[in-house]
């Protein structure tokens, strides 16, 4: 049986300096001359799961209960849940040890389907509105919380992770085929503020110090 | 005007955002007393209101949720 390579839809024009073999995935840990952010980090790696079912809340994946208002978010041990609506969440594991895949009809793997990045760093939100009509920096929810609409111009799942003013963290993903473009844009829009790609580790260096 | 729409999750969102599902026609006939000319009637008869009409909607590129709301279609205006 042959060898099975996953690949990232998502290519930096960087060049690598450490990355690690995890799974079929070759992950980026860090590119050459980071310095400092902005960053603009692919996190399509990271398993991703769909769950529907009508008495959702009665699940628990990894132990972690499901928020109870759509539109909410909880961030725990590495894994994320959000809430989208009465009867579907997405939980994408971001950082941590490899987790048990959830078992039963109600989930579905959408980690191959999608495409996953994060934004972090000094004036990101200023880079956000000026790709998207979401209110990122001034919603006045619970962080981390959800907002599902478009992100330069492409039906997105943002997460916002931290948020301190216009500068902070926040997830987005969306269908695997607009990775290329969506690249683009970003790092066009980006630019200004110095916005450059970054590996894995400026991530779970935050949000997982001590893994 | 552009047209805005309440979404009961996500809040208020471009029309753009949206995909129409229809005038809200209540619930379904009795299957019990139903005539052929009552469900076609059901099915595919609109009122088409010119002023307030309930409507089904469909947050296509945010939270997937089906909901209803009324609409000025004089207007083209969401009625709260």
């Amino acid at each position: 049986m042959g060898e099975c390579i996953r690949r990232s839809p998502v290519n930096f024009t960087a060049k690598p300096k450490r990355t690690e073999n995890r799974g079929d995935w070759e992950v980026v840990l860090e590119y050459d001359d980071e310095k400092e952010g902005p960053f603009l980090i692919d996190l399509s790696h990271c398993p991703k799961w769909d769950l529907q079912d009508r008495d959702i809340s009665s699940f628990t994946p990894f132990s972690i209960p499901i928020p109870e208002e759509p539109g909410g978010s909880v961030f725990d041990k590495g894994i994320l849940i959000n809430r989208m609506n009465k009867t579907q969440a997405s939980i994408i594991h971001i950082a941590g040890d490899a987790a048990d895949v959830p078992e039963g009809n109600s989930y579905t793997d959408t980690t191959d389907a999608s495409v996953c990045m994060a934004l972090t760093g000094k004036n990101i939100f200023y880079i956000a509105e000026k790709l998207s009509s979401l209110n990122f920096a001034g919603m006045k929810k619970e962080i981390p919380f959800l907002l599902q609409g478009r992100f330069s111009h492409v039906p997105c799942q943002t997460v916002v992770l931290e948020r301190n003013g216009f500068s902070g963290t926040f997830l987005f993903s969306c269908s695997r085929g607009y990775a290329h473009d969506m690249v683009h844009a970003v790092f066009d829009a980006g630019e200004e503020f110095g916005l450059k790609p970054a590996g894995e580790k400026a991530f779970t260096g935050k949000f997982m110090p001590h893994h | 005007m552009s047209l805005t729409l309440t979404c009961p999750i996500c809040g208020e969102r471009n029309g753009y955002e949206f995909r129409y599902g229809g005038e809200d026609k209540g619930p379904m006939p009795d299957s019990k007393e139903l005539t052929p000319e009552t469900w076609t009637d059901y099915v595919h008869n609109n009122n088409s209101v010119a002023g307030v009409q309930k409507e089904w909607w469909f947050h296509r590129d945010g939270c997937g949720t089906w909901f209803t709301l009324n609409r000025d279609t004089t207007t083209n205006l969401e009625v709260k």
